[in-house]
């Protein structure tokens, strides 16, 4: 297969740069960047370096064994909880920090849902003695609050975004809205596979370390290749990050679990796979939850990180051209599988990375005997709060 | 009024009548009118222009709705309406189907922000068929490269965005940019009209120094919320009676 995305960003049908023409420029600049970082040994080997021994990598895949007693799915664990920070996110960061700083901008600006990508680009911002502005939902702010407080400490400022749903996509607006004014002096560090062009290709090969490990883990360690590979799929980079180890093997069954929420109705969930259309949001042609008057509908999930009406482009690619298959887990299946991986495994999960494990949970039946590597995106410390609240515990 | 020059008006705000009236009162002073058609995400504005947007669609009014008001504006021969939307707006209902809207309601050109002179084409020959234009920006970011391609074939006007920033913002226009106006002017056979932060016939003025015209918006929008129609336009008398050639 040819490598994707094509010279002008687009996958297949989807992706693109909708973006005001003051950003154009920034972007070409972005990707002369990114080009020159991938042909420097210096600027890999930095990174390499510290992702090694500052973020923790490469992370375990462990071997779930009472979990899979229980189960009779044979349950992989590759820990992106044990990164620096609790999330696949820094991965990311770490490599966007270093672009930032090679272009001379000494400002990061990101946008938030769940504060993982939020509190990855603020520890960046420290390391690299950047100046750091996060946009966060005002809803966000409050189901997240532990986040907040950690961007706070590493130095970054959390500016609440009021406007629409006041949750992810809202605060990807106000950031938009920054890097116009500010483009000079600012990068902003986009935190998933969405956006225009470069981010959906460079966030995904900044987090391809994911799947590269895993792939290499399960073969050297655990005795060979997976049937299955599950990702929670928000905007879609730890999902993007884990399957591009395994793309080039057919055999294998790619699955990206959006939020099933608690409903088929507008508002009640994030399925955009299964309710979307079509559409331009951010910066890219991908599937959409909109309305029949083509406005952006409204969005749930327990999870702050899957509460997104788009998704990444290349994912959009992946659906239609059945490369991935695209299911749902509902908020209760997920805090379901949160519960139990703690009791068994003593590992607790994020929400987001629960919908992972509450799909393969679930649908036990399905997977009976087979091998599945389950992508767990982040740990569950920021999530205390709604747990506790949704459990009664 | 000097110049060429436009009018944004949020359609159907702050309701459908009041809109058509507040229309029909630029139109006497001014060249074109720019109409948003409100999307839910709107990122290249201001919190005026979002909130006035939330509102229409709060109220449930759709594109059809806003289309169905233009149509009852009487725009004197020689004068223009645009539309002014985002590119989902046209994208997810097909080229064809909003330019026959448009062309049914007499809007005959159309602004979209989110899509920059390299995403241009798909949506640039569909309007073309319709005899709809696509109006094509140079922002101070724009190369003389980018201005030499974008500007020679522009129809309408050029949509000179006068800062790095959003609608709502103050204008402040750098000895750089000025010369990129001035460059852009060179090249262009449509006039460059100046747009983004143009709140008053003083910062009008200042857009009248460089460029063919102004467009003026969220000041207008503010005015019309506040004083009603016979308040914008006392206030567009007074800009235009400043501005006299
Ligand atoms: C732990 C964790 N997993 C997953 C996600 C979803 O993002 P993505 O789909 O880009 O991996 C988030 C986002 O905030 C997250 O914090």
């Amino acid at each position: 297969m040819k490598k994707l995305p094509d010279e002008r960003g687009y996958f297949g049908e989807y992706g693109g740069k909708f973006v005001p023409e003051t950003l154009i420029n920034a972007l070409e600049e972005l990707e002369r960047a990114y080009r020159a970082f991938q042909k420097s040994r210096d600027m890999k080997n930095e990174l390499k370096n510290l992702l090694i021994n500052y973020a923790g990598r490469p992370t375990p895949v462990y071997f779930a064994a009472n979990l899979s007693r229980k189960t009779g799915v044979e349950i992989f664990l590759k820990r992106e909880d044990l990164l620096h920070t609790g999330a696949h996110k820094l991965n990311n960061t770490i490599g966007q920090g270093l672009l930032s700083r090679f272009m001379s901008k000494r400002r990061l600006i990101a946008e938030t849902g769940a504060g993982q990508h939020g509190v990855a680009t603020a520890t960046v911002a420290a390391l690299l003695g950047m100046e750091c502005t996060v946009y966060m939902g005002s809803v966000d702010i409050e189901r997240q609050a532990p986040n907040v407080a950690r961007m706070k400490l590493l130095g970054a400022e959390v500016i609440p975004v009021e406007s629409g749903s006041r949750t992810l996509k809202d605060a990807i607006n106000a950031a938009l809205r920054d890097w116009v004014k500010n483009v000079r002096t600012t990068h902003y560090c986009l935190g998933s596979v969405v956006g225009p062009h470069p981010f959906p290709m460079m966030v995904r090969d900044f987090q391809s370390v994911i799947g590269k490990e895993a792939h290499a883990q399960m073969r050297k360690q655990w005795g060979g290749d997976p049937d299955f590979v599950v990702a929670c799929v928000g905007g879609g980079s730890n999902a993007a990050g884990i399957f591009s180890g395994f793309l080039h093997l057919t055999k294998i069954k790619l699955i990206g679990v959006e939020a099933g929420g608690y409903g088929n109705a507008p508002g009640e969930h994030s399925a955009r796979m299964r309710k979307g259309r079509r559409g331009i949001l951010h910066g890219c042609i991908t599937y959409l939850l909109q309305s029949d008057d083509c406005q952006v509908l409204p969005v749930h999930s327990v999870s702050a990180g899957l509460d997104y009406p788009a998704v990444g482009p290349e994912h959009a690619f992946f659906k239609d051209n059945e490369i991935v298959e695209y299911v749902r887990c509902s908020d209760k299946e997920a805090l379901e599988a949160c519960l139990m991986l703690s009791k068994l495994e003593g590992i607790i999960p994020a929400l987001e990375s629960s919908h992972a494990l509450g799909y393969v949970l679930s649908k036990r039946k399905k997977f009976k005997g087979a091998r599945v590597l389950v992508n767990l995106s982040g740990r569950g410390d920021k999530d205390m709060d709604i747990i506790r609240k949704e459990t009664r515990i | 009024m000097k110049g060429y020059n436009g009018l944004y008006l949020m359609g159907n705000f702050p309701d459908p009548e009041a809109f058509v009236e507040a229309s029909n009162a630029g139109l006497a002073f001014f060249d074109f009118l720019e109409v948003g058609v409100p999307f839910s995400d709107p990122v290249a504005d201001g919190p005026v222009i979002e909130r006035a947007a939330g509102k229409v669609l709060a109220k449930g009014y759709r594109a059809e709705d806003i289309f169905a008001s233009i149509e009852k504006i009487a725009c004197p021969p020689g004068k223009k309406i645009y539309i002014m939307t985002y590119a989902n707006q046209v994208f997810a209902r097909g080229n064809g189907a909003f330019a026959t809207m448009m062309k049914r309601s007499g809007a005959s050109g159309i602004i979209l922000p989110d899509v920059p002179s390299v995403e241009r084409a798909r949506f640039e020959n569909d309007f073309a068929r319709y005899g709809i234009d696509l109006v094509r920006f140079i922002t101070p970011e724009s190369t003389h490269e980018q201005i030499q391609n974008a500007v020679p074939g522009a129809r309408g006007f050029v949509y000179c965005i006068s800062i790095r920033g959003i609608t709502g913002s103050a204008l402040v226009l750098d000895a750089e940019t000025k010369r990129k106006i001035v460059y852009a002017r060179k090249y262009s056979s449509a006039p460059v009209v100046l747009g983004f932060g143009i709140r008053d016939a003083h910062s009008a003025r200042i857009a009248l120094e460089h460029a063919d015209g102004f467009i003026m918006g969220t000041r207008a929008i503010e005015k019309l919320e506040s004083d009603g129609v016979s308040g914008l336009q006392g206030f567009l008398k007074e800009i235009a009676m400043a501005l006299a050639e």
